[in-house]
């Protein structure tokens, strides 16, 4: 027993070597644990966009795994958001830079939430207008990543889109799958979000996320008409029933659509692709353009 | 007290004679949340009992040169950090179940049982008595967990371990299959307190002393 250990320095040697012990261990851990848990993200990320192009645990099973299954089928594409063009080599060029140091296939080792928080100086950002940025992310990317499913047979199954935006607590991050015709939504899931569980948190929910498929995302006018509306929208082409209780978790969603699929955000790489594709028919390719964010 | 006690005695008297959750009413929160599956009810209780084990062993080590006027606050940081610790591993180790108990794996900092046998054991014990009488609390909230786990998995989901027990009524392709229709009310928060409820019966008939006077 030590007869002075409620001494005023006592209390302070014991609150400062505590304080630097356990600093250390956790931040020990966390250095030490890094590559296992982004191998896990990264693996969970994959996995969330092989279940939102439909694939089951069986097709993985099948292909051996989630990383085989999505090598063979997906082609991963870097855009320039401002333009739509694929820019892999500037995209590395600018990474290598900021990065300061090089690095091996972009496509893989390119994280796009990290350069959305560079600063612009560095050439991976842009920083928005608060016009502009309807789910409050304040900085975007230049480059994205597109996911692309073919077919076997070398055809265009799904272009699987990126997208993030704030709901009440916390950035959601998930993807976007949409069917060639760059209008019907195939699909979307959230990776990352941290909602209310039970409210906001259902945006994860299966029933929820199965209300999405085969809507549509512009309107005639070429503007992004999908929308989270309460109430039921089974007859609504572009509308999702809202989660109840979780009306800024909704709002979010809505407009982290009106985001990502607008000017700002995959809008010109969709126009690219679209007048691209001369088989389109000419109303399909002439519907897109227009102003948004009205 | 508890000095003399063998590591038999702090192993097996939390899990019946003291159980922190069905005698001391302890962490029941976490009870609730992470029970409707086995494979999460096994995570957290190794979870829960790591950090018993470790927070009350370290408790007990530097017990002597905690000064009393920020005890809890140092028990709080200690506690803290296993949690942290625990929490890392999973996410890199076992992924898929670390999100599924997203942040419940957190709140163990919260749970009272870790606390209490920080501050009413570990305080006044050697470290390695400390240890077994964290393992031992750890148990006691396990074996309640397994139990809820079970019967809130098998009846709502009619499955164990997600492995298919009870085949669930449902039609694939046109054939109904299956003939048991799960109880959706075994899935949500509330069958845990009638399951715990009927444990603290169960086990209040089987020890009489454990009857509170009324």
């Amino acid at each position: 027993m030590q007869p002075n250990k409620d001494s005023l320095s006592n209390t302070l040697i014991v609150a400062t070597v505590l304080c630097l012990v356990c600093a250390l261990v956790v931040s020990a851990a966390a250095v030490v644990l890094k590559p296992y848990q982004s191998k896990n993200a990264q693996l969970d990320r994959i996995k969330n966009i092989l279940g939102v192009t439909g694939f089951t645990q069986e097709d993985i099973k099948a292909a051996g795994g989630v990383e085989p299954l999505f090598a063979e089928r997906f082609d991963v594409q870097i855009v320039d958001l401002r333009s739509g063009k694929e820019a892999a080599e500037q995209c590395k060029v600018a990474v290598e830079k900021a990065r300061d140091r090089s690095i091996g296939d972009i496509h893989s080792e390119y994280d796009q939430l990290w350069a959305s928080k560079t600063p612009p100086a560095k050439g991976l950002s842009v920083e928005l207008a608060k016009k502009e940025d309807p789910c409050g992310i304040k900085k975007r990317e230049i480059y994205s990543q597109v996911f692309v499913l073919k077919n076997k047979a070398g055809e265009v199954e799904r272009y699987v889109f990126p997208v993030r935006g704030n709901g009440l607590w916390s950035l959601m991050q998930g993807y976007l799958a949409v069917e060639p015709d760059f209008q019907t939504v195939a699909g979307l899931t959230f990776y990352q979000q941290g909602e209310t569980p039970g409210l906001g948190g259902e945006v994860e929910n299966k029933q929820w996320k199965k209300k999405w498929l085969k809507k549509q995302i512009y309107d005639a006018q070429g503007d992004v008409a999908l929308k989270v509306i309460k109430g039921d929208q089974t007859k609504n082409p572009n509308g999702v029933d809202a989660l109840s209780g979780a009306t800024i978790t909704s709002n979010g969603v809505s407009s982290m659509l009106d985001f990502w699929m607008g000017k700002n955000g995959f809008g010109p790489y969709i126009q690219l692709k679209k007048s691209g594709s001369l088989d389109k028919s000419n109303d399909q390719a002439s519907t897109f353009g227009g102003s948004h964010g009205q | 007290m508890a000095s003399k006690s063998s590591v038999k005695e702090l192993i097996l008297d939390p899990v019946f004679n003291n159980n922190p959750i069905a005698l001391q009413i302890l962490g029941i929160c976490s009870a609730l949340a992470v029970t409707t599956k086995l494979s999460t009810s096994l995570t957290m209780s190794i979870a829960v009992l790591a950090v018993t084990a470790c927070s009350s062993a370290a408790v007990a080590l530097i017990r002597d040169r905690i000064p009393s006027s920020i005890r809890i606050i140092v028990q709080m940081t200690i506690i803290a950090s296993f949690v942290i610790l625990v929490d890392q591993i999973l996410k890199a180790f076992a992924f898929q179940l670390s999100k599924e108990l997203s942040v419940f794996v957190g709140l163990i900092i919260t749970n009272c049982i870790v606390m209490g046998r920080a501050e009413g054991f570990a305080m006044k014990n050697t470290a390695s008595d400390s240890f077994w009488d964290g393992v031992g609390n750890g148990l006691g909230y396990s074996l309640i967990l397994m139990v809820v786990g079970f019967f809130r998995e098998l009846f709502g989901s009619g499955t164990l371990f997600g492995i298919t027990v009870l085949p669930k009524k449902e039609i694939i392709d046109g054939v109904s299959q299956g003939w048991y229709e799960p109880n959706g009310l075994l899935l949500l928060s509330p069958s845990a307190f009638f399951i715990i409820g009927i444990f603290i019966w169960v086990l209040r008939t089987w020890k009489p002393d454990q009857v509170e006077e009324a």
